[in-house]
């Protein structure tokens, strides 16, 4: 276990490292002068030859990716050219928040994602697995963004039921575990359930189709074990690899919130993205990514580390 | 040389009744599968009507009225409504599937040439050049694609050059990895060995041996990613990072017709709805080739 | 030397250089290893000697695992030896005289799948006229060939030159491949397991055309098998193989009526008889099964042999000439003065 563990550490640290090196190319695959996004329009030359002291433009590339690095690591990403704030302390907020529906999200995805997989696996063939297989196509050609936007068409604007965007009064910062904060989370983490619905049932189907074929199943059957034994044997064996899926679902779901954090104007990551972007405000774009990435790389070999501890075979591999 | 060169003015090969091959029991079958023919007559109406969109289409797409905005579905002359522009709905979104249709399929296609030749020569080639190929692979894949077309489109900034080289760049690590798996596969086959052994030379077998069997699985694979583009090319346009206004494009339509949703909420809509079907039937057709091509996995 | 280039379409491409009765290949202490992780090595072909004759068929027998299709790949230079060389007609394979891919067109190679052994995407003359258009024969004149080829091999070209493999049967498509390896006019055919995927039927069919054909064109073939029987019907001599080296190599007959290492002695004690009268009452193979990763000190077969005495595991008997024929053994009984008991005494000299 030790020597799998060590593995897939030594294994990640190269990938982290082409992460950031990705990350820290990003500004300057921009096109123009790295240094027009922190210079203010009218600043003057001397000026100019400063900033670029300051900020390190005059050395060498490699150079001023270690520094960077070395900076990176200790937690320091930069000034937002926007705010002037420092950008680790508005992506850490901002994680927060995303990590607020993207939870909500992957709990009702991994639910009903499981629920629909079992039924279809369990009574293949029919008209609930076709159903169930119709609504995992439909979780991956679905824009996002667009079925926001009908959500909000639907039970904003029609019905009024609920909160068409923000976080609830007063904003993030006046967060509190009330209804009238909740219900604002309920939308978008529905509209971002979506995506890992349709693969988690998916998965579940094939798993419980799979154990189901095996021969141990009738086995249990002849031995006389009711339903409920099968039941309990099917979720033992399928719930490591459903449970695996759904971590790396949590993974994509960080990054991938950005459209729907748009719509619903909820102040996560892809919020702060959105702003970036708009006001091509570099170090925070490139900041917000490498965090985003290293969530998702860290969350792969966490599930791969659980995977390796809940089922010896994984660790061969 | 020189026999040979005689006899091949010669040579008159008689040609023999071939028999049914490959590609006519991939279509013998796609052809029973009720749903994918659908999702293929969907694509083709799709990609007809992008293509003759100047001739279906009521009227001028660009053609703004301050008088008509944002009229709903079923107005007499506007039967898909008007857009906050007073703008024809009908006539924009047969000309927007133009650019869409076009980020959906480009990117993807270039990216299946490009990942292909990556993958295949380091799986055909293996050693130290996979390697370093998939370890590279492998840094792009710890990126959520939307996250790395976000990523590429806004440090590159907005345009469809820019949004079409970060989703081509987007779709190649993928591409890469399913070709070099199956490469991988296929090259440890005998008729690999043999064709090694009967002194062919890399290229050669590659040409004759490895990519008739690797292509259809790639390519049933990159059909899976066109939906995928499509939808991150109108999600691209729809954060401004895509096309500019006025052209017609499906996904910048969405964005500007955001704030609508409070006045005409179905048409605002409507151009999302386009997006869906589209992708779906591209979805649903790769599914079918899928089975059809008999690839698994 | 310059290779005459000889349209391919003509059988006898290449000219005999050394004359009849002289070796066709040498191999000379071939050794082949895969490393594994963690500094093991597995020791698939270990010091590898042995010639093949012209015109002659040298069967290769032993269990799975011995080294017979590593040793056969190596022989075909699919992977390259560590150590050791080929010598093919007097001329090193791969040297300055006989280039690998020349070497490819003399040596060819039919492989136990039928059906891996066959491009799916590919019609049978297709797959068979590969071969000579990378030699620079045209693709009209290749496919004429393939058609010619796919006659000898008994499959009617109008029915079956232009179908894939996966219409086929086993036995039309080992036929196809066999005609696929002729279709370079090789002068040596490497056969590996060729048969045994075989029905029994189909397989005395098979086995009929390969000694038609050695026959028609002149062939020396290398028979890989783990069927005694079937090596004994096709082969000339015999070469007995055991974790990685040569433990005997002899006449057919002599070999199978006089087997001189022990092993060679289990392995044909276990083989079927066909005669009721004739069952053995020799003790089958005993002991571990073979594992070429770490192989045994001294004689690799002693933990397993009947026979074995202390200097069976402190000394590697060399394989060496045994009798006055073309009889080698690699086994301490056979050598005078080696330390076993059972060796011959030592002749006295004059």
């Amino acid at each position: 276990m030790l020597k799998y563990l060590a593995k897939r550490i030594l294994y990640v640290l190269p990938v982290a490292f082409g992460v950031s090196l990705f990350c820290f190319l990003l500004v300057h695959i921009a096109p123009g002068d790295p240094l027009t996004s922190v210079l203010p329009p009218d600043a003057s030359q001397a000026m100019q030859d400063e900033l670029r002291k300051i900020y390190g433009f005059d050395r060498p590339l490699p150079v001023q990716f270690g520094l960077w690095l070395l900076k990176a690591l200790q937690g320091d990403l930069g000034t937002s050219i926007a705010t002037g704030r420092p950008v680790a302390a508005e992506v850490w907020r901002a994680v927060g928040n995303t990590l607020l529906i993207a939870g909500l999200a992957t709990v009702i995805g991994f639910v009903f994602g499981c629920f629909f997989g079992f039924v279809a696996g369990y009574f293949r063939g029919s008209f609930l697995d076709k159903f169930a297989s119709m609504l995992a196509v439909l979780g991956v050609s679905v824009p996002h963004y667009w079925l926001g936007m009908v959500m909000v068409i639907v039970f904003s604007v029609q019905l009024g039921w609920l909160p068409p965007g923000g976080a609830g009064p007063g904003g993030s910062a006046a967060w509190k575990w009330d209804w009238e904060h909740v219900s604002y989370m309920i939308l978008p983490a529905i509209t971002m359930s979506v995506i890992p619905m349709g693969i988690i049932a998916r998965t579940v189907r094939a798993l419980v189709a799979d154990i189901l074929n095996q021969e141990f199943v009738p086995a249990l059957r002849a031995k006389g074990l009711m339903d409920f034994g099968v039941f309990r044997h099917v979720v033992k064996n399928a719930a490591p690899t459903a449970l695996a899926v759904m971590g790396l679902q949590l993974g994509y779901l960080l990054g991938g919130s950005i459209l729907i954090e748009t719509v619903f104007s909820w102040p996560g990551t892809g919020f702060l993205l959105g702003n970036a972007i708009f006001q091509r405000d570099l170090p925070l774009l490139q900041g917000t990514i490498l965090v985003l990435a290293m969530f998702f790389v860290g969350l792969n070999v966490l599930v791969d580390i659980l995977q390796g501890l809940l089922d010896p075979r994984v660790r061969r591999r | 040389m020189s026999a040979i060169a005689q006899g091949k003015a010669a040579v008159i090969v008689p040609p023999l009744a071939k028999s049914p091959g490959y590609w006519s029991g991939v279509w013998r079958r796609f052809k029973t599968d009720k749903v994918a023919v659908c999702a293929g007559l969907v694509v083709l109406a799709i990609i007809l009507m992008a293509i003759f969109a100047d001739y279906i289409a009521p009227a001028d797409p660009t053609r703004s009225s301050m008088l008509r905005r944002l009229r709903p579905i079923g107005t007499p002359g506007y039967p898909l409504g008007a857009d906050e522009l007073g703008r024809d709905m009908l006539s924009r979104l047969i000309h927007g599937a133009r650019l869409s249709l076009f980020m959906g399929v480009v990117p993807v296609f270039i990216a299946f040439i490009i990942g292909s030749v990556i993958g295949v020569a380091a799986g055909f080639f293996g050693g130290k050049f996979n390697t370093i190929t998939m370890r590279t692979v492998d840094v792009f894949y710890a990126f959520p694609s939307v996250l790395l077309a976000i990523a590429l489109s806004g440090a590159l900034g907005a345009g469809i050059t820019n949004s079409l080289l970060s989703l081509t760049i987007v779709f190649i690590p993928p591409i890469a990895r399913i070709a070099e798996s199956v490469t991988t596969q296929v090259r440890s086959m005998d008729y690999v060995e043999a064709a090694r052994a009967s002194g062919a030379n890399a290229i050669t077998i590659i040409r004759v041996h490895v990519l008739g069997n690797v292509l259809g699985p790639i390519f049933v694979y990159a059909t899976s990613l066109i939906s995928v583009s499509m939808i991150l090319a109108s999600g691209l346009s729809f954060l401004g990072l895509g096309t500019k206004p006025p052209t017609p494009e499906w996904g910048l339509m969405l964005n500007t017709l955001r704030t609508a949703i409070y006045v005409q909420p179905w048409v605002a809509a409507l151009p999302g709805a386009a997006i869906f079907i589209t992708s779906i039937s591209f979805n649903l057709l790769s599914d079918g080739l899928r089975s059809a091509m008999d690839v698994k996995g | 030397m310059a290779h005459d280039k000889v349209d391919a379409t003509h059988h006898q491409t290449h000219p005999d250089r050394g004359g009849a009765g002289t070796p066709l290949l040498q191999a000379k202490t071939l050794t082949k290893h895969f490393p594994l992780g963690g500094g093991a090595v597995v020791r698939a072909v270990d010091g590898v000697d042995f010639a093949v004759m012209k015109g002659e068929t040298l069967g290769v027998v032993g269990e799975s695992g011995c080294g017979k299709s590593t040793t056969a790949r190596v022989v075909m230079q699919l992977i390259p030896q560590d150590k050791g060389e080929m010598l093919f007609d007097g001329e090193i394979v791969g040297g300055q005289a006989l280039t690998l891919k020349e070497y490819r067109r003399q040596a060819q190679m039919v492989f136990q799948d039928s059906y891996a052994s066959l491009n799916p995407r590919l019609t049978v003359e297709d797959s068979i006229a590969f071969g000579p258009t990378v030699h620079g024969v045209s693709k009209a004149n290749a496919i004429l060939k393939a058609r010619d080829l796919l006659e000898r091999v008994g499959l009617d070209p109008a029915r079956f030159a232009a179908r894939y493999p996966h219409e086929l049967s086993g036995g039309q498509r080992q036929r196809v491949n066999i005609a696929r390896a002729l279709a370079l006019g090789p002068r040596l055919v490497i056969l590996d397991e060729a048969v045994s995927a075989l029905d029994k039927s189909v397989e005395a069919q098979v086995l009929n055309l390969l000694a038609d054909l050695r026959e028609e064109f002149g062939l020396t073939y290398i028979f890989i098998s783990h069927d005694l029987n079937v090596v004994r019907f096709i082969s000339d001599r015999v070469m007995v193989m055991y974790l990685g080296e040569v433990v005997e190599i002899g006449p057919v007959e002599e070999l199978y009526g006089d087997p001189r290492h022990p092993y060679t002695r289990a392995l044909l004690s276990a083989m079927p008889s066909m005669d009721p009268d004739n069952r053995t009452m020799e003790a089958p193979l005993a002991g571990d099964p073979p594992n070429p990763i770490n192989p045994p000190e001294g004689c690799r077969f002693h933990p397993r042999c009947p026979q074995a005495q202390t200097v069976c595991a402190k000394v590697k008997p060399v394989l060496a000439t045994v009798g006055e024929g073309a009889r080698q053994v690699a086994c301490h009984m056979q050598v005078p003065g080696s330390g076993h008991s059972h060796a011959p005494a030592l002749e006295v000299a004059a």
